[in-house]
């Protein structure tokens, strides 16, 4: 039962009382979203996007026309631009302020539901959206929907700035639109781009599963041709995401049988469509499932996950206690692998390592420096473990499967940071009775547990040994 | 001399490709034969990499990226001058070229040509395995699949067990503790856990006291030639080099995108140097999402474009040529009158050297491996068969 402390949040650091009923325990911590833990600065998504819009402006429009013959030059230039805008600074500042959730706020089980729906509707690696906005809509579109229903979190995550940039839609033009004649008669071809399209169906709402054909995915990219930023001749693509009368494509779309008229509209009559066809939950519940409790959900596991679901037409606190609920029940049968993030975390939670970076440290950083090595450290560590919550490679995020995270670097990796998190911790937690009573309180077989880290002498060893035991690496 | 596609078909060294016949594959099980897949993400310029002789369209609309004292390789192409070792190997029929190629894919993304130059479909992100992954499954290679990254690319998915090398900057556990997990795992039934421990403890094993290895693609070259000149060494390895989208000062010798093939160039050397005689049961590819423009932009560089050119080395090449259908480089001759037209579907190359290496037949691969999408057997063409 103890490894549900680590199924659903991160096991229990040395200052947690171990919970009289460790389900309301969680359950407690999904009904509100309550203020940040981090205590430093923290910038809204807009003002980061205007430093990207400084970046890509700067690069684009001055840097390569000035040093078009000076290679070397342009490399210098563009890397003073890159910090002064920041870029390696800020999604440092976003993982201090998304671990602190884990390690130090009162709402753990919130944060690992939030790494869910964060990697859900994820934004893979693309232009430089990880440097600069990633983390913010995280925390202003993810996070903050939380408390709602699943449709306003599709709501807005679908028209958010760095999800309509991150998928193409800005190129999404209706083939009969306004811009398409125009385009037309000086010469240049525009068309439809499916990206976000499928992604919305496929990957956010109701799956391949619900079987939608590819002519569903060209009308739903109707549907959503004129979503795009407000452009200008300085912030570029970086203007606020708004309807484009000119770009949409006129007429009725017909979506999965059902009839949706042209116009600003239709784009949200759709998504309440796709949200409450049965495919959708069944997904999501997939999901949730298959991130918690093992990588071959059943159909048992997910139906109370359902039912919650219809009955709260999908408000998302019920939606998550059901799934805790679940990993409750199962968690004496199933162990599920630990991604390299979450692994991180579990292990800096129960064994009290100085993981985050001091909000004074951060908040000495001033613009136009390179960040300092400890500043960087976030952002170097999660590359190194080969997770990166803001670099998944496509657009459906990092895998919840296992076998894709089986290989022996990425466990290398775990070995060399174990060891490395145990220097960073406080000499008073290097002591035997410390790893004791962590043990006690962490795991059903403690003193099993106790008995293998022991066969090591040192006690960094068996710091090592422990969270990378199949106990940790499956919880 | 204005080149153009029909003076290609009154001959030169240049081979065409004619529609011919599938030759059965042999199957030769004496040796081990390796195939390693060099990425080359960013888009690589084919034109800067091997350009054309004597082009004056060529020459026109790139005025001021045009290399100086070119390799001369036959009398209608040449090779970037840093290409050194590449030319070594070419010169002794160890390097090829096939040209005016690519995926099929025409779109100018590079997240979603990426994507399709590593699974080989036609929808970005529609396929969860790479054309890689899936040859070797058909192959029964589980367990020869090396790749010199720390993710394991999407190009090797599809079949279990891969192995990795990107050293970590850190000194591993010692060998004891490592092999006691091992031990653990096994005892536990986590049996995946206890397959990888062993690769790790044998590699702590080999490795002098924890001085970290470089990371750079020269290094990591020699390390995976060594492995794949052993007989139970792996069989597959992947490379990745960065850098191609060189949008501004791309240059012409020095420049940006010539950094790039430099790197590329010391892979080649590198695995030479590792694999010694062995060389001659390899063949090595390079794998890229589109190629560039002809024209340059007004940063002197050049934007996405759709042809570019494969490079390939080792002794299971027939000879050293460049392949190509070349379709000219005339505007009407473009691909929507501004790209390299591709004239052969690089997946043909692909699936052939899968063919060749893996000992499967080309039409199984097709079947199985790329849907039954219409390519061509160049197996007899390129390679030792």
């Amino acid at each position: 039962m103890k490894n549900f402390y680590r199924k659903v949040a991160f096991g229990l650091g040395p200052k947690d009382k171990v919970p009289s009923d460790p389900l309301e325990w969680a359950t407690s911590q999904l009904n509100e979203i309550p203020e940040f833990s981090w205590k430093g600065k923290i910038l809204p998504e807009k003002e980061l996007r205007n430093y990207y819009r400084d970046y890509v402006y700067g690069d684009r429009k001055v840097l390569r026309k000035k040093f078009k013959n000076d290679k070397d030059g342009y490399k210098r230039e563009k890397n003073k631009l890159r910090h002064v805008t920041g870029q390696k600074f800020w999604w440092n500042l976003e993982l201090c302020i998304r671990h602190s959730e884990a390690l130090k706020s009162e709402t753990p089980v919130l944060a690992k539901l939030w790494y869910f729906w964060g990697n859900h509707f994820a934004i893979s690696e693309k232009d430089f959206l990880a440097q600069y906005t990633t983390g913010a809509y995280q925390r202003e579109v993810i996070r903050a929907n939380m408390n709602q229903t699943f449709e306003k979190m599709v709501q807005e995550a679908t028209v958010a700035w760095t999800m309509i940039h991150h998928l193409d839609n800005n190129d999404n033009v209706g083939p009969k639109s306004q811009e398409a004649q125009w385009a037309k008669e000086k010469g240049r071809k525009v068309g439809v781009n499916e990206n976000h399209a499928r992604e919305l169906l496929e990957l956010h709402t109701v799956s391949p599963d619900c079987g939608y054909t590819q002519e569903d995915v060209i009308q739903m990219a109707y549907v959503m041709s004129g979503w795009r930023p407000n452009w200008g001749k300085k912030r570029l693509e970086t203007g606020d995401v708004h309807f484009n009368g000119e770009y949409h494509q006129p007429g009725t779309k017909r979506i999965l049988g059902k009839k949706y008229k042209s116009g600003r509209k239709s784009l949200s009559a759709v998504i309440t469509d796709l949200v409450n066809h049965p495919s959708c939950r069944e997904f999501i519940a997939m999901k949730l499932c298959r991130y918690f409790i093992t990588d071959n959900p059943t159909k048992e596991m997910m139906e109370p996950i359902i039912k919650a679901w219809e009955k709260s037409d999908g408000f998302l606190p019920d939606v998550h206690k059901a799934a805790v609920e679940v990993a409750f029940n199962y968690s004496e049968k199933y162990n599920k692998f630990q991604n390299p993030e979450n692994w991180l975390l579990i292990m800096s939670k129960m064994s009290d390592v100085e993981l985050i970076p001091t909000p004074k440290l951060m908040d000495l950083y001033t613009l136009g420096l390179k960040p300092t090595h400890e500043q960087r450290s976030l952002e170097y560590l999660l590359r190194e473990l080969g997770h990166h919550p803001y670099l998944a490679k496509q657009p459906n995020g990092w895998s919840d499967v296992s076998d894709d995270w089986m290989s022996p670097e990425l466990l290398i990796r775990r070995l060399v940071y174990a060891k490395e998190a145990y220097y960073k911790k406080n000499r008073k937690s290097q002591t035997n009775e410390f790893y004791e009573e962590m043990v006690e309180k962490n795991y059903d077989n403690p003193n099993e547990i106790l008995k293998t880290i022991n066969q090591q002498g040192d006690l960094s060893n068996r710091h090592v040994m422990l969270f990378n035991l199949p106990e940790t690496l499956k919880s | 001399m204005k080149i153009s596609r029909r003076n290609f078909l009154k001959g030169s060294a240049t081979t065409l490709f004619l529609a011919g016949f599938n030759f059965p594959v042999l199957a030769n099980t004496t040796k081990k034969k390796n195939l390693v897949i060099i990425m080359l993400r960013g888009g690589m310029d084919g034109l800067c990499a091997v350009p054309i002789i004597g082009d004056k369209n060529f020459e026109k609309r790139r005025k001021d990226l045009i290399l100086d004292e070119t390799i001369k390789l036959n009398s209608d192409f040449a090779l970037h001058p840093k290409l050194k070792n590449f030319y070594n190997l070419w010169q002794n029929n160890l390097g090829a070229i096939v040209h005016a190629t690519n995926i099929p894919y025409t779109k100018r993304s590079h997240f979603d040509g990426q994507n399709l130059m590593e699974t080989g479909g036609h929808i970005p992100y529609a396929i969860k395995t790479g054309w890689l992954g899936r040859g070797m499954k058909l192959g029964e290679l589980k367990g020869d699949g090396l790749a010199l990254s720390l993710p394991m690319p999407l190009l090797l998915r599809g079949i279990p067990s891969n192995d990795n090398f990107y050293p970590s900057k850190k000194r591993l556990p010692r060998t004891e503790l490592l092999k006691l997990l091992k031990s653990i795992y096994a005892e536990k039934s986590e049996h995946d856990l206890a397959n990888m421990m062993e690769i790790i403890a044998n590699r702590s094993m080999m490795s002098s006291g924890g001085t970290s290895m470089s990371r750079k693609n020269s290094s990591l070259a020699l390390k995976a030639g060594l492995e794949l000149k052993k007989i139970n060494g792996p069989r597959v390895a992947v490379f990745e080099v960065d850098g191609f989208d060189t949008h501004a000062a791309q240059g012409g010798v020095n420049g940006s995108h010539s950094d790039s093939l430099i790197e590329m160039d010391s892979i080649f050397k590198s695995l030479e140097k590792g694999l010694g005689n062995e060389i001659e049961n390899t063949l090595v590819l390079t794998l890229t999402e589109f190629g560039r423009t002809i024209e340059q932009n007004g940063g002197r560089g050049t934007e996405h474009g759709y042809g570019s050119a494969i490079f390939m080395a080792g002794g299971l090449l027939k000879k050293s040529q460049v392949y190509t259908d070349w379709p000219g480089l005339r505007k009407k001759e473009l691909f929507e009158g501004r790209d390299l037209n591709s004239t052969i579907d690089a997946r043909s190359v692909y699936a052939s050297a899968m063919s060749t290496v893996f000992d499967i037949d080309f039409n199984r691969i097709q079947k199985e491996v790329f849907w039954g999408d219409k390519l061509q057997n160049l197996s007899e063409k390129l390679f030792k068969v």
